[in-house]
């Protein structure tokens, strides 16, 4: 790194769930004004740090008061988020949890839940991110559009040359399975439409087809079994597959059976050939978030310390699960906006209960919070480590100060628990 | 002021100072074994109680990539045991795979105080050393995994012993490894090209080499550089009927290496009993022809110095299989047919590590053989010394059953007991029936404490309760003039499954089992110091593979100090002469 | 508000300027410009009456949310899309069948032009829905 000419080199991007790690900055004083190799997210995402920050209505001591109270008073609180913040925040969010016997869950029930539902049935064949670059002759995206999602995905790790596959662009096929012709599927080498809601069935029939099982239908999911067919002997004729899936998989109809199924298909091609799989993990430490709370509680979401120990049970201790039932009263919300991404039902709930909000910035949650606290951002004003969507642990840097007088979320946690713990003597 | 405490009348057992069963003080003073204390210090009358140096595991899986993924896909190993929080422990869960502080307790309230992580991806180090610092009251140390990486066989391809060895010392400094563990060399690999390579003398694809020659090379390393523990070995083709061949074939391919200043042990054996099993003579090798290697083992062991092994213990019940080799946990999917994990790794592990649950049956036949091996090998070695007592933990059963295998070893009447009910191969097709011998205590000491220590490099401070170790005591509650452990093997199993007292760096840990204490322990890792020419030799080397082969920066790979300073324990050899 | 609706399953998602929006703010007006928009193909517009920009008004069983309606070249008729947002979620269901996850993707949905009516803010959706709406 070369600091004394304002040039920060080989920065990590805290945005999706790639992680990239090539970024370059140039930092003017305590000013980001150059960001090279990002995407236009991340561009927007270092270059505006500044921007749009969450206001807060008193000292940092005098709202991290408010919230203690808040949580002693509370019966069921629950804590959430995290994705969106490192490691040892999430550590001391749970500690909090523990503390009062309250739930926590993170954005992971919105998104890849289903995914590791899916898991604790059949196991997973998790793949790597540079073994794909190198090897993967044939990629599958499914029911994920990462031109949008996480822009550098498919350049950095599938388009890219590598060891084994010599030449990216003509030496690796990549197919796109959605319901609808995304941007990604228009530079795919070849795109899968299928009927919505259908992907269970689809699978299914992949792998019974992959068996040598005779199928007494024409079409399945709106493709012919003759297309099916293909897909499953292009599949086993790959050298080195990879399937990524995103959100079109888990959150349609049959969500962590249609997960199920796809694991069970990659591993029956293992008898074949070599195949793997990876969640297309969105925000940039969701992977984390299920890491830590699975090395400290057991479980990696979903987990509820009423009687003192974790337990777990996704659909009864997953947020939004919790809120249409009305269960908690007081909600520490950190690092993401239940308000703009849970459906109303939820959202109604929480507009009701006190809401605690650990946010750099405003956004709907900070709306409706009673106590709002702006922290640092993570990987750009403090440091930490995360987790990137193939289970690589990465250190974040910390670029420039934050805004004077603010905090890591790790600190305002510590500072919390601190004060739930005095109260509660 | 110093912290002091004299444990008074206590009756120690520690084979490092030839110690055997006799009434003696043990003076602590902060944190360490002293001579004597003054008259302020606490004293504690143990009224005749076992003493012993706090265990050592040297073979446990506690954390990791490959702990956290088994953990995540198995709520059902957890439900059922919940672990509440006190006034001074966190809460968690138990079973094969327990949460972090949970780990930490039950080792503490057990007697453990030592455990070491034998198998580190090392470019996911820093996900190990935040989870160590939630994993309490135990000193630990991470072996980073060197056998299936681009990068040895590069080194090891280009005939370059000395980039081989640097690119080992870089590991070690940048991300904080304790030695160098090598799983089915090569064999991972070969699977990311789907070939099923078990043959050590097989070609690993595209590199024109062997798995023999990867072993030989990263043996040598870790001897040229001098490093406190030798090369921690899983060979290949593991896990299937009749490998014992392979593996002896491996053990023999090694045995003219010389050991660094003169050691007698280049190697150390992992989970034998894995890795020695015969088939029945003139038959195949279907898992209807396996025989026990146990004793086979045994005689090649007392023959052949090189090396130390542990026994890697079934213990019947539920287990998590969880291990570099990849293709090998396929396979064994392939057999149960449940859940199956596997973790492919960039460039150093392609093939990818694998997880599958498995229940181990005293009925069935090929379990009832499995457990019979590694109790036939360690009731006919001549050496304790280079013999340990595991579990592989979580792989052949949770460590919590520590217990009930010391009842195995030191014990024939709980042997028969439990071959009672057992499937008839235990009885046909192992020598164990017949076999007489039991531990003393004074071997079991020897094997969960002072060898172990030893193997690691660690003697100077751990297994002992000589002046200048860590003050890492564990007190049992029996009288052992009073008992005769080998007639009443439950009194073996109650004794040791929780200590009368913990104690880690002089500081207690648990009382009666019931721990009240989490402190951070310390972090091991050694830094070999390499001539000026060979360390920038190899900077320069492994930025420009490191930039091209992975997916993230060299310059990202190293673990940063702010997550190691509050717990490693630098221990620095010079490896200065190893030659650029 | 026209009476006549087109029939269309509803489906959600991330778009890079969605993503983009929610770094410069999201009370801000590029990000309602990003996600209070539904898109569909030019078939289905035309069928409504509608011109591109004009407002439409999505309704679910879970509930109603007026956006702008945008064409979507590669899109076919049947499925529709609103960018993942609040706006999405005002007409997603919440039941999760006891696994965490509502239904995001595919909601049956029914689409009628609204023009002249007013798309809300952030904070007055926000609002419409902690008065129950």
């Amino acid at each position: 790194m070369t600091e004394d000419s304002g040039m920060k080199e080989n920065i990590v991007c805290p945005f999706c769930g790639c992680l990239c790690d090539d970024i370059a900055l140039s930092v003017v004083g305590n000013q980001i004004t150059d960001n090279k190799n990002g995407c236009s997210i991340s561009q927007a995402k270092f270059l505006n740090h500044h921007d749009d920050r969450l206001a807060m209505d008193s000292s940092v001591e005098e709202l991290v008061k408010k919230a203690a109270e808040i949580i002693v008073k509370s019966k069921r609180l629950l804590v959430y988020g995290l994705s969106s913040t490192e490691n040892d925040a999430h550590r001391e969010a749970y500690k909090i949890a523990e503390e009062v016997g309250g739930v926590v869950d993170n954005t992971s029930s919105v998104c890849h839940g289903p995914t590791i539902l899916g898991t604790q049935e059949s196991g997973e064949s998790i793949a790597a991110l540079a073994e794909t670059r190198h090897r993967a002759d044939l990629v599958i995206y499914w029911g994920s559009n990462p031109q949008f999602a996480h822009p550098r995905h498919m350049s950095r790790y599938v388009r890219a040359d590598g060891l084994f596959i010599k030449d990216g662009k003509k030496d690796r096929k990549i197919w796109v399975v959605d319901v609808r012709k995304t941007i990604s599927a228009g530079v795919a080498d070849k795109f899968v439409k299928i009927n919505p809601g259908s992907d269970l069935e689809i699978i299914s029939a992949l792998r019974a087809i992959a068996r040598g099982k005779i199928l007494d239908v024409e079409e399945v999911g709106g493709l012919s079994i003759n297309e099916l067919t293909e897909l499953v002997e292009a599949m086993k004729n790959a050298k080195y597959g990879v399937l990524f899936f995103g959100l079109g998989l888990t959150q349609s109809k049959g969500r962590h059976r249609n997960i199920d199924a796809a694991i069970r298909l990659i591993q029956d091609l293992n008898y074949d050939s070599k195949w793997s799989m990876m969640p297309m993990r969105g925000h940039y430490n969701v992977a984390g978030a299920n890491k830590t709370s699975t090395w400290q509680t057991g479980y990696p979401y979903a987990v509820d310390y009423a009687r003192g120990y974790p337990r777990y049970q996704p659909g009864e201790y997953t947020a939004v699960d919790m809120l249409v039932r009305g269960e908690p009263d007081a909600v520490l919300n950190i690092a993401a906006d239940p308000a703009a991404h849970f459906p109303r039902a939820a959202v109604k709930h929480l507009a009701g209960i006190p809401v605690i909000n650990l946010d750099p910035k405003q956004n709907m949650t900070s709306l409706l919070a009673k106590v709002n606290i702006q922290t640092a951002i993570s990987g750009i004003e403090c440091d930490g480590a995360a987790v990137r969507m193939d289970g690589l642990p990465l250190y974040l840097k910390k670029v420039v100060d934050p805004p004077e007088g603010v905090l890591p979320d790790r600190d305002v946690l510590r500072m919390i628990y601190d004060e739930v713990r005095r109260l509660k003597k | 002021m110093s912290k002091q405490t004299i444990l008074t009348n206590g009756r120690v057992y520690d084979p490092m100072n030839g110690i055997d069963g006799e009434i003696k003080d043990i003076c602590i003073s902060d944190g360490k074994i002293v001579e004597r204390v003054d008259g302020s210090a606490k004293k504690i009358d143990l009224k005749g109680r076992l003493v012993m140096a706090g265990g050592v595991d040297m073979h446990s899986h506690i954390v990791g990539s490959k702990v956290g993924v088994g953990r995540a896909m198995c709520p059902e190993d957890h439900r059922k045991d919940p672990v509440p929080k006190t006034k001074h422990t966190r809460s968690g869960v138990g079973y094969t795979m327990p949460s972090s502080y949970v780990i930490g307790y039950r080792y503490s309230s057990m007697g453990y105080t030592t455990v070491i992580e034998p198998a580190l991806p090392a470019l996911k180090g820093l996900g190990s050393w935040e989870e160590l610092e939630d994993l309490p009251n135990l000193d630990s140390g991470l072996l980073p995994l060197f056998c299936n990486s681009m990068i040895t066989f590069n080194y090891v391809k280009e005939g370059d012993p000395s980039g081989l060895a640097a690119y080992i010392a870089w590991i070690l400094q940048k991300v904080g490894g304790l030695g160098v563990k090598v799983v089915n060399p090569g064999g991972t690999y070969a699977w990311a090209h789907g070939v099923d390579l078990r043959d050590p003398d097989g070609e690993i694809p595209g590199w024109d080499i062997s798995p023999r020659e990867v072993t030989r090379g990263l043996c040598q390393a870790v001897e040229s550089l001098g490093l406190p523990h030798m090369m921690h070995f899983h060979p290949n083709n593991l896990g299937r009927v009749g490998n014992i061949e392979t593996t002896i074939a491996q053990l023999d391919s090694i045995r003219d290496i010389k050991g660094h200043g003169g050691r007698e042990h280049i190697a150390h054996l992992t989970h034998m009993s894995f890795e020695t099993l015969g088939s029945v003579e003139g038959a195949g090798t279907d898992w209807g022809d396996l025989a026990s290697g146990g004793l086979e083992f045994a005689k090649y062991f007392n023959k052949n110095k090189h090396f130390t092994a542990d026994m890697g213990q079934i213990t019947f019940g539920p287990a998590t299989t969880m291990t570099g080799d990849g293709p090998f946990e396929f396979y064994l999917w392939q057999l149960t047919g449940g859940k199956w994990a596997n973790i492919a790794v960039d460039v150093e592990l392609a093939g990818g590590a694998g997880i599958v649950p498995y229940t181990y049956s005293p009925k069935a036949a090929g379990n009832s053989v499995q457990w019979a091996i590694p109790l036939e090998f360690a009731l006919n070695v001549d050496d304790v010394w280079r013999c340990i007592m595991s579990t592989d933990h979580p792989n052949a059963g949770p460590f919590t059953k520590y217990p009930l295998v010391m009842s195995w070893l030191m014990s024939k009447k709980q042997r028969d007991t439990w071959m009672e009910g057992m499937h008839k191969f235990a009885h046909e097709r192992s020598t164990l029936p017949t076999i007489e011998r039991e531990w003393s205590l004074y071997e079991i000491a020897i094997s969960t404490r002072a060898a172990p220590a030893k193997i690691l490099g660690l003697e100077a401070t751990k297994g002992h309760l000589g002046v200048g170790a860590d003050a890492d005591v564990s007190v049992y509650d029996v009288d052992t003039t009073k008992v005769d452990f080998a007639k009443d093997p439950d009194r073996i199993i109650k004794t040791f499954s929780t200590s009368y007292l913990t104690f880690h760096h002089g500081q207690q840990m648990a009382k009666k089992g019931k721990v009240n204490a989490s402190v951070n322990g310390k972090v091991w890792s050694v830094h070999p110091e390499l001539n000026e020419s060979l360390w920038t030799r190899i900077n320069k080397e492994l930025e420009v593979m490191m930039n091209d082969w992975y997916s993230h920066s060299f310059y990202n790979y190293p673990v940063p100090e702010r997550y190691r300073a509050p717990l490693e324990q630098k221990i620095p050899v010079d490896s200065t002469s190893v030659p650029a | 508000m026209s009476r006549v609706g087109v029939e269309a399953l509803l489906t959600s998602g991330r778009t890079l300027k969605q993503g983009r929006a929610m770094e410069l703010g999201k009370l801000g007006p590029e990000y309602l410009k990003e996600v209070a928009i539904c898109e569909m193909d030019k078939v289905t517009l035309e069928a409504l009456g509608l011109d591109e920009g004009d407002p439409v008004c999505v309704e679910t069983l879970h509930g109603s949310v007026l956006v702008t309606s945008k064409i979507d070249r590669r899109a076919e008729p049947g499925i529709v899309f609103i960018p993942c947002g609040p706006y999405a979620n005002a007409v997603t269901g919440s039941d999760t069948e006891n696994t965490g996850m509502p239904d995001f993707k595919g909601v049956s949905a029914q689409i009628f032009g609204a023009k002249g009516e007013k798309v809300l803010n952030v904070k007055e959706l926000l609002k419409q829905i902690m008065e129950g709406a």
